[in-house]
């Protein structure tokens, strides 16, 4: 992963002269050249940076309001204080700071998991030809299109029976939750990489397992990191979706201790007449950064690109 | 506030709605897992040593637990029997509960509202409770509630209903119609002094038919009839009433195409935040927005429900209380727990310290009743009639809000509109 | 599907050998270890089962223990190696979820029918226990003779006497009693203590002590351990014919095949059970009008509300994703991560801050966009449309964002190049050469994000619940419900109970429908992929 340069990016700013530019570095090029390049991106980026902020600022000031409705007021940020953030974390039958752990730990083990499951299943679909692999791969799509609206009973009633047998497994049990959450990991996200995976060379695996590498060294040594841009979308994805889910979540876990935060959070608003917006919003608001957190670590893997001197390879 | 549990808000019914989707399910296997907790297990020769080492597991929300602990723990130092309290959402306990009693998983006892009752006997999921000489201790209108089909089936531990809140600093003097009402605090809008003449919160979707409630008795047009005992009749649909109609004229009157008193774009959140600013005399509303609206220095006053017509404005009342699983292993205990302990005087006055509803036992509610508010709300509450239980209800809740905020919106011809809704009812009660 | 073929291009080569030999130590290890972990938890599985003797449970195990053993231990059958761990969870925790479906499709499960027969019976047994009016309420103690149970009842005016099931209440003069007046021992049994009566509960709640030797008279029940009162059953059992009888009119309750008791003249009780009902309810599905008047317009308003939200968030989450694929474009990583933000948040949530923002008098967007303009987003049947759509296109766009950039870093940077080099515009780099490549790994994920949003209840549910309302149907369909809407209405919404029976029996006709389309446009996506 060395440096490397867009083409599109450099070749203007090298061929084209004159003009006094408006960015310094750029000085050759005109405005015009330089909007026609990136200043129509920038607003574009505010445009849509601003459409898909406002309705969460609304979140943010009702989470910095103590006395605060959701829908009331059009006056953002009308108030100003962290009572809200204060009662979030002072009331132990809600230990938020105990959630918050939980969906961490929940999260990234469930998308690492998932990513690694859906990267071996993309890696045999990819490389290897067998008997039913578009069936296969047609049935991991389909599959995932059933309704969910019945989902939770027959998850319930799974978990009910392992209970019987593997409590440590079973309804309140983390290890359990995260089972049923991988029972998803194919699907959709063995696409994703699939699609990826075809992308890298044939010939790479094919010169490795010439040098006596085994498929084992050649998934690990080869493929894995060439594909890490979609490596770390499909965790960011995976994480994102289970920071939010808390239908299943509620179901298996009971003990407040052990629960996540979407489940604890939605017990803020789940009471008619006396819903808490401001303390939901202001755990919302805290729920959200680990996401943030995540895309920012993520980012430059997902947008590192793959090596070109690999690819020539 | 969760009176109303079985009509569905949005937000409420998306969980209920996903989750309860899920609930139901569970007999199949869960048959065979728990089919006999109570046949008998040891009936031979009773290891009597053994002993004590019971746990209840109760299902409660995050609001009540802390109210829960102390009775808790001195139960568990009387009787060595240790309550698990599980906290759950809300939302989900009704559903949860209903689908995982069959299979044994579930909890032997639970806290929820008596609306839940039909649905519960429905399914068979609760036993009943028999309060013995208790039950003349609890306010009567609480013993009605939790009783269905001839028996209690729960202990009551709070009521709740609405009245008409005041802003004393715009409207000193209380109104004892609707049309004075209406009068006054037009009067308060034009001097100036507020911007809406009342308010109400209508759910965007299905409008609020459990507050506008005590408006509709007023006319004389209640849900459904009333057997002589008190429980209703699901045969017996009055919404048909003749009057029925003037009320769904009234509406139009009152709402956006008319007088504008009832604004269909004003939902609980809105009507709380305006009168909290100041901004309206009048909110029609419960105990739950007291507190913010103190905090928010009004001077308030709690009045009767005004009325339209020339009888009783009669609002719902909603019971909260304790059930016991048909399919609980420790039915004993949790009978012991329930009648018991959560029955006593210190279990009812700690409820209310923190849940803030007035208790369901007279002895605490008269200790409550040292608060004007609280008093006030008992008093117009003593007036009204619990919210029904019956299972029909989910099919009523849905038509006849739909109904009504189509009229506040000032769609459709309100006699018409009003007769369809009835049929359309009476259909779906009909259908089962 | 597991059926080993030729293997791939690299393995046509010696490889097989190559591959054994240089397997390292380490990862054979590894192998050893791993399958070692596996196996010794399914035979810890496998013994518990023994022990429970499930036995249909345990054979199931057994064979999947069996084939995992198979699939790694023998030589071959790569694909099978790399796909088991994830088909393994699929296979239980979804394909499970489809089959119990497809189960409950076939019975009346639901409000009513919520568990066997057997239970039903029990909880009409227990409710038809009813006090006898007027009775006193009686102070118990329980006690022990031969391994038996016996309450001594204390009644209001002191009189104690004893009795068990089937040996009706006699006086116990000689009972000792405690300061209160309650009889607490009696010569010949033993008094049980609190604990003890609790480590026997079943059998202390099933006493019933006849009041007399007339049944008439009720009998003695405790549920406490301390109180006792007087009940009558309202109704009685006879297993035999498996029919109630009400004792005090004497009409008799019959199992008529229905999952509940019926009278002759039609009333039943109000629990009943699950049953099968074979095709009943994909009959239901077919003729109901409620489900027929507004078919039509809902199954059009599907498909566009599927169509138009796929299009829309993956033409903005590409477009977006190009304008930004800019290595040294500034701020970009603000961008991006303020983009993201709308997926990170609970989607329930951002239904209801819409539901607000929409409010046509006191919404933001009519105030703050439309000068104050009062505008019906929701109610008006056109607009609820659009506004689902943007609403949903908020929502989705994020996803197609980073699927797109993700997708986007896989191209190889020389053919862009190359087109470039030849003169080609960047549009037309982009339609000619970049959009056919991303096509080929993203249209599977835009069908499945078709099927996703042909199920997508919460955006629907949160932010109109289907309304504006179509006039002229019972049921409360409008004008925004979806497919999947519709059938949680019909089946949850109306009536009087959640039919879990109807729902799921819907449930399949929507994925059929679904399954199908999919797999037709799958086909097609297959003239898109560079390898077959």
């Amino acid at each position: 992963m060395t440096t490397f340069t867009d083409p599109q990016a450099v070749a203007p700013a090298e061929t084209r002269a004159g003009g006094s530019g408006r960015v310094p570095e750029q000085r050759k090029r005109t405005f015009g050249q330089w909007f026609r390049h990136k200043g129509w991106r920038h607003v574009v980026g505010v445009v849509t940076t601003l459409f898909a902020v406002f309705p969460l600022l609304y979140v943010l000031s009702a989470a910095l309001n103590s006395n605060g409705t959701m829908a009331g007021s059009n006056v953002l940020f009308s108030r100003f204080d962290t009572g809200n953030f204060e009662a979030l974390f002072s009331n132990p039958s809600r230990p938020f700071g105990r959630w918050f752990m939980n969906t961490m730990i929940i999260g990234v083990v469930t998308s690492a998991a998932t990513v690694f499951l859906g990267a071996l299943a993309a890696y045999a679909f990819s490389r290897m030809r067998f008997k039913g692999r578009r069936v296969s791969l047609l049935s991991l799509l389909i599959l995932q299109m059933f309704p969910q609206l019945l989902a939770v009973v027959a998850i319930f009633l799974l978990l009910n029976a392992i209970t019987d047998v593997v409590p440590w497994l079973g309804l309140g049990s983390q290890l359990g939750l995260i089972m049923v959450y991988l029972g998803g990991a194919l699907g959709v996200n063995t696409y994703l990489m699939y699609g990826f995976f075809n992308t890298v060379p044939k010939s790479l695996d094919e010169a490795a397992r010439i040098d006596g590498a085994s498929h084992v060294q050649v998934f690990f040594t080869i493929i894995l990191p060439l594909v890490t841009p979609i490596l770390a979308v499909v965790g960011l994805l995976a994480f994102i979706g289970l920071s939010s889910e808390f239908v299943i979540a509620s179901v298996v876990l009971t003990d407040p201790d052990s629960q996540t935060l979407a489940v604890g959070l939605y017990s803020y608003v789940a009471q008619q007449r006396s819903e808490n917006w401001g303390v939901f919003a202001a755990g919302a608001v805290l729920a959200a950064v680990p996401v943030m957190a995540l895309f920012l670590f993520l980012q430059k893997y997902i947008t590192t690109g793959l090596v070109s001197g690999s690819v020539k390879g | 506030m969760k009176v109303r549990s079985n009509q569905p808000t949005r937000r409420h019914a998306l969980i209920t709605g996903v989750m309860s989707v899920a609930v139901l399910a569970l007999t199949a296997c869960g048959g065979g897992a728990a089919e006999s907790p109570s046949a008998g297990s040891s009936s031979a020769a009773p290891n009597l040593a053994e002993g004590g080492a019971t746990t209840l597991t109760m299902w409660v929300d995050a609001e009540r637990a802390p109210a829960l602990e102390e009775i808790t723990r001195s139960f568990k130092e009387d009787t060595g029997i240790e309550v698990k309290l599980a906290v759950k959402d809300f939302a989900a306990v009704r559903d949860d509960f209903i689908t995982q009693v069959p299979t044994g998983k579930g909890p032997d006892l639970i806290v929820g509202p008596h609306d839940w009752l039909g649905t519960f006997v429905q399914n068979g999921v609760v036993a009943p409770v028999e309060l013995g000489d208790k039950a003349s201790e609890f306010q009567e209108s609480a013993v009605q509630a939790m009783t269905y089909d001839g028996n209690v089936y729960g202990v009551p531990y709070a009521l709740e209903n609405i009245a008409l809140l005041r802003n004393t600093d715009l409207v000193p003097e209380a109104a004892a119609t609707f049309d004075e009402v209406i009068a006054n605090g037009e009067a308060a809008v034009a001097a100036g002094d507020a911007t809406y003449p009342f308010l109400v919160g209508m759910d965007p979707k299905q409008g609020d038919p459990y507050h506008l409630y005590p408006l509709q008795t007023s006319m004389g047009v209640p849900v459904f009839g009333q057997n002589e005992d008190g429980s209703y009749n699901a045969d017996e649909l009055l919404l048909g009433e003749p009057n029925g109609v003037e009320f769904a004229k009234k509406l139009v009157e009152w709402g956006d195409t008319g007088s504008k008193v009832i604004n269909s774009n004003i939902t609980g959140d809105i009507a709380k935040e305006k009168f909290n600013a100041g901004e309206s005399p009048y909110f029609l509303t419960g105990p739950w927005n007291v507190p913010d609206a103190q905090a928010a220095g009004l001077n308030l006053a709690v009045d009767k429900l005004p009325t339209v017509g020339d009888q009783d404005a009669q609002p719902f009342i909603g019971v909260n209380g304790f059930f016991i699983s048909s399919k609980s292993a420790n039915a004993l205990a949790a009978n012991e727990f329930a009648v018991n302990y959560l029955s006593t005087e210190a279990a009812q006055d700690a409820m209310y310290d923190v849940g803030g509803r007035p208790p369901a036992l007279k002895a605490s509610f008269d200790k409550a009743a040292s608060d004007p508010i609280v008093a006030a709300f008992g008093e117009i509450g003593a007036n009204g009639v619990p919210m029904p239980a019956l299972p029909e209800m989910q099919a009523v809740w849905a038509d006849w809000g739909g109904t009504e905020l189509a009229l506040i919106k000032g769609s459709g011809d309100p006699a018409a509109a009003w007769t369809t809704m009835v049929s359309n009812i009476e259909a779906k009660i009909a259908e089962q | 599907m597991l059926t080993s073929a030729p293997p791939g291009p690299a393995a046509t080569r010696p490889p097989q050998k190559t591959a054994a030999r240089s397997d390292s130590t380490l990862g054979l290890l590894a192998k050893i270890v791993l399958l070692g972990l596996v196996d010794a938890f399914a035979v810890y599985v496998l013994i518990t089962l023994f022990l429970q003797e499930k036995w249909v449970i345990l054979l199931v195990g057994a064979a999947v223990t069996v084939l995992i053993n198979w699939i790694y231990l023998r030589r071959g059958g790569l694909p099978a190696k790399y796909l088991a761990p994830g088909i393994f969870f699929l296979v239980v925790f979804q394909v499970f979820v489809m089959i119990y479906s497809g189960y409950v499709a076939f019975t009346n499960y639901g409000d009513g029918h919520n568990s066997t027969k057997a239970d039903a019976v029990n909880a009409i047994q227990l409710s038809a226990q009813q006090r006898v009016p007027d009775s006193p309420a009686y102070r118990v103690s329980v006690l022990e003779a031969d391994g038996d149970f016996h309450l001594l009842a204390t009644d209001p005016d002191g009189g104690v006497s004893v009795g068990t099931t089937g040996v009706p209440l006699e006086e116990a003069d000689d009972a000792v009693t405690d300061g209160t007046g309650k009889g607490v021992e009696l010569e010949g049994y033993r008094t049980l203590q609190f604990g003890e009566v609790l480590a026997n509960q079943a059998d202390i709640l099933a006493i019933t002590v006849p009041f007399s030797d007339d049944p008439e008279d009720g009998s003695l029940k405790t549920s406490d351990g301390s109180n006792a009162y007087v009940y009558r059953p309202s109704l009685s059992y006879d297993e035999t014919t498996s029919t109630f009888t009400d004792l005090e009119t004497g009409t008799t309750y019959a199992d008529t095949g229905e999952g509940s008791f019926r009278s002759a003249e039609g009333e039943q009780l109000s629990t009943g059970w699950k049953i099968n009902v074979g095709f009943d309810n994909f009959v239901k599905a077919f003729t109901d009008p409620n489900i027929r008047g507004p078919l039509v317009q809902v199954v059009l308003w599907t498909f566009t509300f599927a169509i138009v939200s796929v299009l829309s968030t993956f033409a903005l989450g590409l477009f977006l994703a190009n304008a930004f694929n800019l290595p040294d474009l500034r701020g970009k990583r603000i961008y991006r991560i303020l983009m993201i933000l709308p997926y990170a948040f609970p989607a329930f949530l951002a239904g209801l801050v819409w539901s607000g923002l929409l409010n046509p008098e006191f919404g933001f967007v009519n105030n703050t966009f439309f000068g104050g303009a009062d505008i019906p987003w929701l109610t008006d049947p056109l607009l609820a449309k659009v506004s689902v759509l943007v609403v949903n296109l908020w929502l989705g766009f994020p996803y197609m964002f980073l699927v797109c950039t993700g997708a986007l870093q896989s191209l190889p940077e020389e053919v862009t190049e190359a087109a470039r080099m030849d003169g080609a515009t960047a549009w037309r780099t982009f339609t000619a050469i970049k959009l056919p490549l991303l096509l080929v790994s993203v249209a599977p994920l835009l069908i499945a994000s078709f099927a996703f949003n042909f199920n997508n209840f919460n955006v629907i549910y949160m932010l109109t619940d289907g309304g504006p309302r179509f006039d002229g149907t019972t049921a409360n369909i409008g004008h925004t419900d979806i497919l999947i809407t519709m059938v949680y209405e019909i089946a949850f919404g109306t009536g009087v109970g959640r039919d879990y029976g109807l729902a799921s029996a819907l449930s399949i006709i929507i994925f059929i429908i679904v399954a199908v389309i999919s797999a037709i446009s799958f086909r097609q996506t297959k003239a898109l992929e560079d390898i077959n």
